[in-house]
């Protein structure tokens, strides 16, 4: 039965490369006209002949199909992304310059909202239908229903333009030759705003999730036994019902990952903040294709790596899933 | 368990302020060719004008009625959102019934196809497609829907599965009840609920997705869309035009999402009695 379940992620990563095969490969293939033409027209670059024939090359377009697929998997299998002539750089580089910014934004959100999500949602179930619960219920899924590409906007009008507390845009002073402290400092105050909108468009659908799972944990009957033993109701709380409240959103990082990296990508847009984000709205406006799939690609694996990640753990935080199966 | 949707959902406060708004916005969505009091094409006004009767909200830097403007981005959001979720939960729902009805090999892959679905961000996968084709109404609306089935799929597959064994629907084939009988008065009331969430749940995500893609510079030019409004609004944050031109579009756009959160918040509290406040056994 365990054999089964490892089937079943290994059919699933297999059908999520397939996918990103067939965008990345075969779709600019298959379509009516040049691949080279719709992968690189409306570029503000000119294809000269000699340029159109390095491309064909590069891609391999002048050999057959199966062959073409082999090339492509050779430079993946090298992590050779392609190369932006917008940019004049390796895609590759290029990614893997922006990728610390956005993993440090992602991280530090998570790891926030989620402490912020847990400690709301257990004291909200906890006083359930009670005023507190209702309102900040309320509150929640009015937060969560504002984009965080409005709450950017205007955490950007009032405290950059308004008041110029922050920096309206990148993620440190540029030319600036600060080390040390001084650096470290401009890092984290240009980091404010893209941070705390990033977090706070997640707080509420963890404290949701969390909310939701306490309610039906509350009434295991653990926690009455709990309760007759006389333990403290802190106690009960945050370690008896919390931790099995937490499961759920334990397994569902890997999903959420997806939803976040969408956020990034207006937030990193509106704060000018040099990730993952701001580089596919740059590649979006200079239509600049390969370096839109290879942000696909990494994106992709980012996702996969923490879902195998997660499903590695899983069992040793759930026991009980090696019974289930 | 079959439950009285409409009462519920009655005496369901957030889902009664959520479908309010929801009502006003789509009405206005609607009529907007009606109510619009000008052309939202035509740039033959003064620019940066500041508010006044016969220009709401002012004109922005090409000489655009910004209250037209604003109704007719709101319809191409409502468009967007119900077109997507129609697709979106249409597929969905064939998938899920059939999987769940077919079984075996087919089963397994469409489902696993369905997981894969989850690994890939939407967004990206929008963007490049608009990319290779020319980013038309039509081709988003299809794009979208084509890659964001497999939540309902899954839902839809779980609920006929657990239908499938039930004693009830057992006893009504052995009544004699015919197929269409036991779809019509069975299958689909138990169905319906979980429909009508993703429905929401679909409408939300891709109008929030429109306003995000058009925002990031992919839209078709043939219409008017929140994200373009707000785009183009940030260019002059400088010139304290943020109020009328700016705030409109991004409250409006929030208003319309909040109220789908609302509404499928409630949803889910009915769907699920297991949430419901007098439901819950205190201890």
């Amino acid at each position: 039965m365990k054999w089964n379940r490892k089937a079943k992620m290994v059919t699933v990563y297999l059908f999520t490369i397939i996918f990103l095969v067939f965008l990345n490969f075969l779709l600019p293939r298959l379509l009516p006209g040049d691949a080279i033409l719709s992968m690189y027209s409306g570029q503000e670059i000119i294809i000269t002949e000699q340029m159109y024939n390095e491309l064909v090359i590069l891609h391999g377009l002048d050999k057959p199909l199966y062959e073409q697929f082999l090339i492509y998997l050779i430079q993946l299998a090298h992590g050779d992304l392609g190369y932006s002539y917008v940019f004049h750089a390796s895609t590759t580089d290029m990614i893997l310059a922006a990728l610390p910014w956005t993993m440090l934004l992602v991280v530090t959100s998570f790891v926030l909202s989620a402490i912020a999500g847990i400690i709301l949602g257990v004291e909200s179930s906890w006083r359930r239908g009670g005023k507190f619960d209702r309102s900040l219920l309320v509150f929640m899924l009015f937060i969560d229903g504002i984009p965080a590409l409005a709450i950017g906007i205007i955490f950007l009008s009032v405290f950059s333009l308004k008041f110029g507390w922050f920096p309206t845009a990148g993620a440190m002073t540029a030319y600036s030759n600060a080390e040390g402290i001084a650096h470290i400092k401009d890092v984290l105050i240009h980091l404010v705003l893209p941070l705390s909108t990033l977090t706070l468009s997640q707080v509420p659908g963890d404290y949701l999730l969390v909310r939701n799972s306490m309610l039906l944990t509350i009434r295991e009957p653990f926690i009455l036994t709990a309760r007759a033993k006389g333990i403290k109701e802190r106690r009960i709380k945050y370690f008896h019902a919390a931790r099995n409240a937490f499961l759920p959103f334990f397994t569902r990082i890997g999903i959420r990952l997806t939803y976040v990296l969408t956020g990034v990508l207006f937030i990193e847009t509106i704060f000018a903040y040099p990730g993952l984000g701001f580089l596919t709205y740059e590649a979006i406006s200079n239509r600049d294709l390969p370096l839109i799939q290879g942000i696909l690609v990494v994106s992709v694996l980012l996702v996969l790596m923490v879902n195998i990640i997660i499903d590695l753990f899983y069992k040793k935080i759930d026991p009980r899933i090696e019974y289930a199966h | 368990m079959h439950i009285n949707m409409l009462h519920e959902f009655k005496s369901n406060k957030i889902g009664v302020i959520g479908l309010s708004i929801l009502l006003f916005l789509f009405i206005s969505a609607v009529f907007a060719p009606v109510i619009a009091p000008h052309d939202p094409w035509d740039y033959s006004f003064n620019c940066f004008e500041p508010p006044s009767k016969d220009h709401l909200l002012g004109t922005n830097d090409i000489g655009y009625d910004i209250f037209s403007e604003l109704l007719w981005s709101l319809r191409t959001s409502v468009v967007f959102g119900i077109s997507v979720a129609a697709i979106a939960c249409t597929i969905g729902l064939l998938v899920g019934v059939s999987a769940a009805l077919v079984g075996g090999t087919y089963d397994v892959i469409v489902m696993r196809a369905a997981d894969a679905l989850l690994a890939i961000p939407s967004i990206l996968v929008i963007i490049l497609i608009a990319a290779y084709f020319k980013p038309s109404l039509p081709v988003l609306i299809i794009t979208l829907s084509l890659i964001t089935w497999q939540t309902i799929a899954r839902g839809v597959r779980a609920q006929t599965l657990s239908l499938k064994t039930k004693l009830h629907i057992k006893a009504a084939k052995n009544m004699g009840a015919s197929t269409s009988y036991i779809m019509r008065k069975h299958i689909i009331p138990e169905l319906f609920p979980l429909f009508m969430m993703g429905f929401v749940t679909k409408t939300r995500i891709a109008v929030f997705m429109e306003a995000g893609l058009s925002f990031l510079g992919i839209f078709d030019p043939s219409t008017k869309s929140l994200g373009v409004m707000i785009s183009y609004a940030t260019h002059y944050l400088y010139l304290d035009v943020w109020l009328n031109w700016l705030l409109p579009p991004v409250f409006s756009l929030s208003i319309l999402i909040i109220s789908l959160a609302f509404i499928s918040f409630a949803v889910e509290e009915i769907f699920d009695p297991r949430l419901r406040r007098n439901n819950v056994t205190q201890i």
